[in-house]
């Protein structure tokens, strides 16, 4: 090595310790004031809650991505606001169109995820999507068979099952649910409400469905064990028959005190 | 010491009490003060009791001094001391500032104790070393509470200053002069800076010093019951010749004995059955709850938890250059350890800072509230940190490219105006504060990190009620507890005609706080309200902190 070098190493050495203090900092820095210019302001969300006015028709959602960001709650009034956090595998029940309202730019935002998620249900975008500001909208049709009944709930009520909040009625442990309806194949989803559902040591809850009176299938909810999820699934296709048919769903176990949920629905395939 | 050396580490402490005090005024009240703020009106009225019938007072301590029995009594005491004076008697000071006055005083001493361990490096370093430990929103916050957190922080720091002092180990130039020797490796040898240390016997009186602050740190938090263990092996660690350090060390630790002298004191609830009472204390804190707690996208409701926990938290809470130079600090001094190549006071702060995190590293110990619980580690590195960041200034300056004082001044702007932007952007939503490494607030929310706790940051929607809910209101506060609600109608930031409601069924507003664990309340309010769309609320950085949702017909419903 000859002098030159040897002194610019030396050189390079002793300024490295500074130059990475300032390097962080300035990296920090950068990052922190910037921030904001990656997150919507308050026109943002006027415009798309109008453009979202303007172009949402009944059987239309919006979904939030990330699902944390609800602020978009105060604005947007054209659709229901969804905040699931599986889009695979979220019910999306009687929803035909899915407009994802994304923040593209936050940090870990993920929005190629949810993307891919989407897809993996069979949902297909449509467009280019657009942006408001910080905000990103894109039109999704979710592809999922028509609804023809809603059995549970009857109005508008929602509980928290697994974290996110789910359209279903709060059913009493030991009582039996009826509901009547056509369709081709019945839905049922079913989950503990709240905290209590991660409670080891409590038994499982089984709901049994009949349909007319004959047995239909079980759905049995565990106490949840994440990553499992805590939201359970029932999908069986219903034997055709004319005009509505009874439903009946009997939810049972030994200990009775957990708040539950129950959601089902009928779809025409 | 060099002339002027207390005087700066004291105007270091007297500034750090009074920035706390004067940025205190908009601070909401965690959880747990409301609960000590209610231990210090109940131990102020025994104070009062004491000083007009002293035999009564004496018989009755425990009717006043049960409440929150859980904690000793010297942080409640003062509190309660200094409401008496400034508010009962003088009336010169808000309810809530007086309560909080004694935690900005061990502010002031966690300062005063950095700098002093800071001091024994060079000047610079006793300036820096405190400005790293309080330049994060999550530290700086937490500096503003009537609470044990940063008392048994400073406490810590406190002691190990005191068990420095008193093993003759706290002498300036005895980790070797900075100015003489910027490279970064210390002097060789197995006890390197021993030669510099004084060769006489510390004092006596410095001994007993030690027992005292030892007893103050036992009296303010239980955190003190690991320090004697820490202190044992730091003096095991030591080598016994030149100096018969080790020997001093081992004849100093008795006299911690004295310590329990100061518990009892500070504590009237121990004048009566204090082996109950003592009992109550341990058994409260070795059965302690697990309260369900949010990380990387898993809710933590019991054993075992993850054993890079706690490091995993301060590195993406706090600003990224300084957790780049703690983590540098924390590395240097263990190399250094495992080199034997550590003078007995870096090897102390080592020990402190180990000791404050290593309950946490087990997977057993209760993990809720973000890093307050092991804010003494992160002190205890700050000296070393400090130091550091001094050595890449005077490296640089050394090439004569840049000067001494532009190098300094560089350092110093891009270690701590990351911390700074935080406190001046996010403060006094301090448990929210996430770093550059989690990505910020948005990061940390995608990474699925605990976004708030303590329920302070209700105070940003506090105005909007006072303004648009009608008289007598009945408003669900979710996770601000009663004891706060008084406090916040006493310091007149919520309007005292408004009422407490137990849920949104029996509300005419929500005030939800967003806690993973209590998602279940946003859509109970909706069931109970029949509407979704919130009234107004704190988002932070986007992320939804607390949301108020108004019953359809009340003034302020969208």
């Amino acid at each position: 090595m000859d002098k030159g070098s040897g002194s610019f190493g030396s050189l390079a050495k002793a300024l490295l310790p500074l130059g990475a203090v300032l390097a962080l900092g300035l990296g920090s820095l950068a990052f922190d004031l910037t921030l904001s210019w990656r997150l919507p302001s308050d026109a943002d969300y006027a415009e798309v809650a109008g453009a979202l006015r303007a172009r949402a028709r009944p059987g239309d959602a919006v979904q939030l991505w990330p699902p944390w960001a609800e602020r978009a709650r105060l604005f947007v009034t054209g659709a229901p606001v969804l905040a699931e956090e599986d889009l695979a595998t979220a019910d999306y029940a009687g929803i035909e169109r899915l407009w994802l309202l994304a923040l593209p730019h936050v940090p870990h935002g993920g929005l190629e995820g949810a993307r891919a998620s989407l897809e993996r249900r069979g949902a297909v975008r449509k467009g280019e999507g657009q942006g408001f500001g910080a905000l990103w909208l894109e039109q999704w049709d979710l592809r999922a068979p028509p609804l023809v009944s809603w059995l549970l709930p009857v109005a508008d009520e929602a509980h928290e099952v697994d974290y996110v909040a789910r359209r279903c009625a709060h059913v009493v442990v030991g009582s039996t649910v009826r509901a009547r309806g056509g369709g081709a194949a019945l839905h049922l989803r079913a989950g503990i409400i709240g905290e209590r559902a991660y409670d080891k040591e409590r038994p499982a809850i089984g709901v049994q469905v009949t349909v007319d009176g004959a047995p239909l299938g079980t759905v049995t909810v565990p106490p949840t064990a994440p990553p499992a999820s805590g939201w359970h699934a029932l999908d069986v296709a219903l034997t055709p028959a004319a005009g509505e048919r009874e439903f009946a769903f009997a939810v049972s176990s030994s200990d009775a005190s957990r708040p539950f949920c129950l959601s089902a629905w009928t779809t025409a395939r | 010491m060099k002339p002027g050396s207390r005087a700066l580490t004291l105007g270091l402490g007297f500034a750090t009490a009074a920035a706390l005090a004067v940025t205190q005024w908009n601070v909401g009240f965690v959880r747990d003060e409301g609960y000590y703020f209610t231990a210090a009106q109940s131990y102020e009225e025994w104070l009062r009791l004491l000083l007009h019938a002293p035999l009564e007072a004496l018989r009755n301590t425990e009717r006043y001094w049960s409440y929150n029995f859980e904690h000793p009594g010297l942080t409640k005491l003062l509190f309660a001391l200094s409401h008496l004076v400034f508010t009962t008697w003088l009336r010169v000071l808000p309810d809530a500032l007086s309560w909080r006055l004694p935690a900005f005083a061990f502010a002031g001493l966690l300062t005063h104790w950095l700098a002093t361990l800071g001091l024994v490096r060079s000047r610079t370093t006793a300036i820096l070393a405190p400005l790293l430990f309080w330049c994060a929103e999550r530290t700086f916050f937490h500096g503003h509470l009537a609470c044990f957190d940063i008392p048994i922080c400073a406490m810590t720091v406190g002691v190990g200053v005191a068990w420095a002092r008193a093993l003759g180990i706290l002498e300036p130039g005895a980790l070797g002069q900075l100015t003489k020797e910027p490279a970064l490796a210390p002097p060789s040898g197995d006890a390197p800076a021993l030669g510099q240390l004084t060769k006489s016997e510390p004092p006596a009186r410095a001994r007993v010093w030690f027992a005292l602050v030892y007893g103050c740190a036992l009296a303010v938090k239980h955190n003190a019951w690991f320090l004697p263990p820490v202190l044992l092996v730091h003096g095991l660690f030591l080598p016994d010749h030149p100096l018969l350090l080790r020997r001093r060390a081992l004849q100093t630790l008795p006299f911690l004995l004295l310590s329990p002298l100061v518990l009892f004191a500070a504590w009237p609830l121990l004048w009566h059955q204090p082996l109950r009472h003592l009992g109550d204390w341990v058994a409260f804190h070795l059965h302690h709850v697990h309260y369900a707690w949010y990380y990387l996208g898993e809710e933590l409701r019991a054993p075992p938890f993850p054993h890079v926990y706690p490091l995993v938290v301060v590195a993406l809470a706090l600003p990224l250059p300084t957790v780049a130079l703690l983590f540098t600090a924390g590395v240097r001094l263990t190399v250094d350890f495992a080199r034997r190549r550590i003078e007995p006071l870096r090897l102390l702060e080592l020990a402190l800072a180990g000791g404050a995190l290593l309950p946490f590293l087990t997977g057993d110990t209760p993990i809720f509230g973000g890093l307050k619980h092991w804010l003494a580690f992160l002190a205890l590195l700050t000296p070393e940190a400090a130091r550091l960041l001094e050595l890449a200034a005077r490296r640089a300056a050394a090439t004569h490219l840049v000067s001494w004082p532009r190098a300094l001044g560089l350092a110093t702007a891009a270690a701590l105006l990351p911390g700074l932007w935080q406190i001046a952007h996010l403060h006094p939503y301090g448990t929210s504060a996430y770093g550059e490494l989690a990505g910020d607030l948005p990061g940390a929310a995608s990474l699925g990190m605990q976004r708030q706790y303590w329920s302070n940051n209700v105070t940003f929607v506090l105005p909007w009620l006072n303004a648009n809910a009608p008289r007598g209101a009945r408003i669900f506060f979710h996770e601000v507890n009663s004891e706060s609600v008084r406090a916040y109608q006493l310091s007149g930031m919520l309007r005292p005609d408004l009422r407490q409601a137990a849920g949104p069924a029996d509300a005419d507003y929500a005030a939800l706080q967003w806690h993973r664990e209590f998602r279940d309340r946003e859509p109970e309010t909706w069931n109970a309200f029949g509407t979704r769309r919130p009234a107004m609320g704190l988002y932070l950085d986007e992320t939804p902190q607390v949301v108020v949702y108004a019953r359809p017909g009340m003034p302020g419903a969208p």
